[in-house]
């Protein structure tokens, strides 16, 4: 439609042009002309000379989001599958990347500027953006035809189910199992590494007490703290809401891993857990220093990347069973929105599809860091990770073949709502459990205040 | 100022008895024309404007609407916004952390940069060299500083943890955490705000101190005051316009910094560190609820404003003086 408007503005100055020279032209009228003529080549480009170039314009898409902790992955998304996708569908494809905690600060500027990125990738549900994002029902239904449904994962990070809206499109997510420090483990009586939360309990403080090494599990303000709160919480029964979004945080289950996380901290972890930031866990246990740490797998894929020899002495373990169940987060979830401000929307919809179509690439380029929304992507993802040439031993992420019976999305048992996200990003659970964990409060009177903050909360985003 | 204006006036008659017309008009005009002392004041007037009145005012009409990140239109709430952030736990420890903070890095700074306004008012061999080093923390981008910083303090790869480890004062696994644990998380983040800080505050108390005339403190020495004595009932009494005018400079730099306290502890342990500038940057922008971020960050305002009223007071008799 665009197209066809520059056409007629170009012709009609064009005409305007040869009519003017079949008059006698003075040095005035040749200027206006000349000047005029210069506008409207401005105007229309090359297209004022060459107008089939027109119907063959280049698009742009505009991409932007994290730097990966797999470098490698990056070096893929844009060396390879968007130049290519580029080159077929005659769009430059430009992406950047930026520091993960840079990313709701960039959105929220891009927002209101109603200017910026055409596909825009958080790591977490970015439901409070939903009134400027295009829904992603199309999209959904599209991949669904060609690759079968997503995950409840997926519908639950992405889906709002009061305005009946996805305000996101959810590619994958990333697991988020225990790493354990293999040598230590088998020294107390753990050979495979815990498996309970019961068992990380008893042999991390045995290993506290024979060789000094802390337990890593975070209590600070950041992401990979929340996650494993979350994921005690839950293996305790407690949850920040219930199905139906009504905040339950005060319960017995939560007063109980309250007292869990106590006891844990104060038999094997130091106060070195309250100053952590997302890659802090990741250096204390590739430095040899940590008997276990809840993070993704971009603990030992570093240690691979770099051939450190402790790679081989880090094992991966499913999320721990609690008294309730086993159960961890997700611990991060891709969730690409395209602004209802964004200049090719239909682009943007187009890349999503081709990227699901391409996924299988996806997993192996991003070495098995990114687990597919779409299964059906990765037909053989168990048998893959189960035999992974940089893995020492090789088999040593087999223990994610089953990762969504026990993965979750944040807001479990409901969704990830506005008000869950706040909750998230101003740390209710982290300092609930780091307060317990001190003694600064006792396990009743930090649930209830989390409780109150979660209604406050609530009651804002209603 | 009446100096160079009266200087001025001089060479503007010398140049109209001397030259031309044309040139005497502009010289005149440039003492005296409206037009032009209104252009030249324009660019300031704007900037201040565009940078710091727009998001003011965006800032107070925020505060009394339901806007959220997302948000298309906005509605007047009332207070509805400052009494839901009162109820909040995390707000009633940032106000106090906030004047824990801005206090106790004052009185370092205050001092720290009397002391080394003394000591650098003297010539001495190298006296360029560490004026240079001093002045270095504020010329420096705060977040690098910061950074720097959280290395040094960093729980795992601390240099100072190391050469305490390595001196035996602690053993392993048992050095401070320096932001782990509360106290030590706030007196880390108020030393290196100090640290930031000190180089503005020196700089200003020795002009303070080269201003006061040298006949006083040398005649209360010839009299027999010792150095203590010179300092605190000559030297000192003498620099407190000059000491106010720095505290109260401090104060709102302070008050509003958000840059530490992010890169050095996000808030943390457990709120132990959170200030209402960090607090309002968590729940306005990355949680998306704008008009609880607004309302936190204005709740300093009148206080701000009592402070700044005071500042440019105390400025004001510090340059009649």
């Amino acid at each position: 439609m665009d197209e066809e408007k520059k056409f007629s503005t170009n012709e009609k100055s064009g005409e305007k042009v040869t009519n003017q020279e079949n008059n006698s032209v003075s040095r005035r009228d040749f200027i206006k002309i000349a000047g005029a003529g210069t506008i409207a080549a401005g105007f229309g480009g090359p297209y004022f000379l060459f107008p089939e170039r027109a119907q063959a314009q280049q698009k742009t898409l505009k991409i932007i989001q994290w730097s990966h902790f797999v470098p490698e992955y990056d070096k893929w998304f844009d060396g390879v599958f968007t130049k290519q996708w580029g080159e077929k569908n005659n769009t430059n494809v430009t992406v950047d990347h930026i520091n993960l905690t840079e990313l709701p600060a960039r959105a929220a500027a891009e927002v209101s500027a109603k200017k910026g990125h055409d596909l825009f990738m958080f790591l977490s549900p970015p439901a409070a953006f939903e009134p400027q994002t295009l829904d992603m029902a199309h999209v959904y239904q599209e991949v669904e035809r060609k690759h079968g449904k997503k995950i409840d994962l997926a519908q639950k990070s992405t889906y709002n189910p009061k305005t009946r809206k996805y305000f996101a499109f959810s590619d994958s997510y990333v697991p988020d199992p225990g790493n354990w420090y293999k040598d230590w483990w088998a020294e107390v009586g753990y050979a495979n590494g815990p498996d309970t939360w019961d068992d990380l309990r008893t042999g991390a403080k045995k290993i506290r007490d024979k060789n000094g090494h802390p337990c890593g599990l975070g209590l600070s303000q950041e992401l990979d703290t929340s996650m494993a709160v979350r994921a005690l919480l839950w293996s305790f029964g407690g949850a920040e809401q219930d199905a139906n979004g009504n905040v339950t945080i005060n319960s017995k289950q939560t007063v109980d891993a309250l007292k869990f996380m106590k006891a844990l901290y104060q038999e094997s972890e130091t106060p070195e857990v309250f100053t952590w930031d997302p890659s802090s866990n990741n250096r204390a246990m590739l430095a040899g220093k940590t008997s276990f740490v809840m993070n993704a797998i971009s603990v030992t894929r570093q240690a691979e990347r770099e051939h450190q020899p402790i790679s081989s002495k880090i094992m991966v373990c499913r999320a721990l069973k609690g008294p309730v169940r086993r159960m961890a987060a997700e611990h991060v979830m891709d969730c690409y929105v395209i602004w209802n401000f964004a200049d090719n929307k239909d682009g943007a919809q187009k890349f999503l599809v081709d990227y699901i179509d391409a996924f299988h690439d996806v997993f192996t380029n991003s070495q098995f860091y990114n687990f597919p929304c779409f299964p059906s992507t990765v037909p053989d993802l168990k048998k893959e990770i189960a035999n992974d040439p940089r893995a020492d031993p090789a088999n040593k992420y087999a223990v994610l073949g089953d990762v969504l019976d026990w993965a979750t999305n944040v807001g479990y048992p409901g969704y990830a709502t506005a008000a869950i996200d706040e909750a998230f990003r101003t740390w209710v659970l982290p300092t609930m459990f780091a307060k317990v964990a001190r003694g600064d409060e006792t396990p009743e009177n930090a649930a209830s205040a989390a409780e109150q903050e979660y209604k406050r909360i609530f009651a804002r985003w209603k | 100022m009446s100096e160079m204006g009266e200087s001025s006036v001089t060479v503007a008659e010398a140049v109209k008895s001397s030259r031309s017309g044309r040139i005497r008009v502009r010289r005149a005009g440039t003492a005296q024309d409206p037009v032009l002392g209104t252009l030249m004041f324009a660019p300031a007037v704007l900037y201040l404007l565009a940078i710091i009145g727009v998001p003011f005012v965006l800032a107070f009409i925020y505060a009394f609407s339901d806007i959220r990140i997302g948000s298309n239109t906005i509605h007047f709430v009332g207070l509805a916004n400052f009494r839901s952030v009162i109820q909040s736990p995390s707000f009633k420890v940032a106000l106090q952390n906030s004047f824990i903070f801005t206090i106790f890095s004052q009185i370092v700074v205050i001092i720290g940069s009397t002391i080394l306004a003394i000591a650098l008012e003297n010539a001495f061999r190298g006296r360029g060299i560490i004026r240079f080093l001093i002045l270095l923390p504020w010329v420096a981008p705060i977040s690098l500083g910061a950074i720097g910083w959280k290395w040094i303090l960093d729980s795992l790869y601390s240099v100072i943890n190391w050469v305490l480890v390595a001196v035996h004062l602690y053993k392993p696994y048992s050095a401070p955490m320096w932001l782990g644990e509360p106290h030590l998380a706030m007196a880390s983040v108020i030393l290196v705000h100090s640290w930031r800080l000190l180089p503005f505050s020196t700089v200003i108390l020795l002009a303070g101190l080269t201003a006061i005339p040298k006949e006083i403190p040398e005649a209360a020495e010839v009299d027999g005051a010792g150095f203590w004595r010179v300092l605190f009932e000559i030297t000192i009494p003498m620099m407190l316009p000059i000491i106010s005018v720095a505290v109260l400079f401090g104060i709102i730099f302070t008050f509003t910094d958000i840059a530490v306290v992010y890169i050095l502890t996000a808030g943390g342990p457990f709120d132990s560190t959170q200030v209402l500038p960090s607090l309002a940057f968590f729940t306005g922008i990355l949680s998306g609820d704008i008009a609880a971020g607004a309302a936190i960050s204005l709740f300093l305002v009148p206080l701000l404003v009592i402070i700044a009223y005071l500042m440019l007071r105390v400025a004001a008799r510090a340059e009649v003086s």
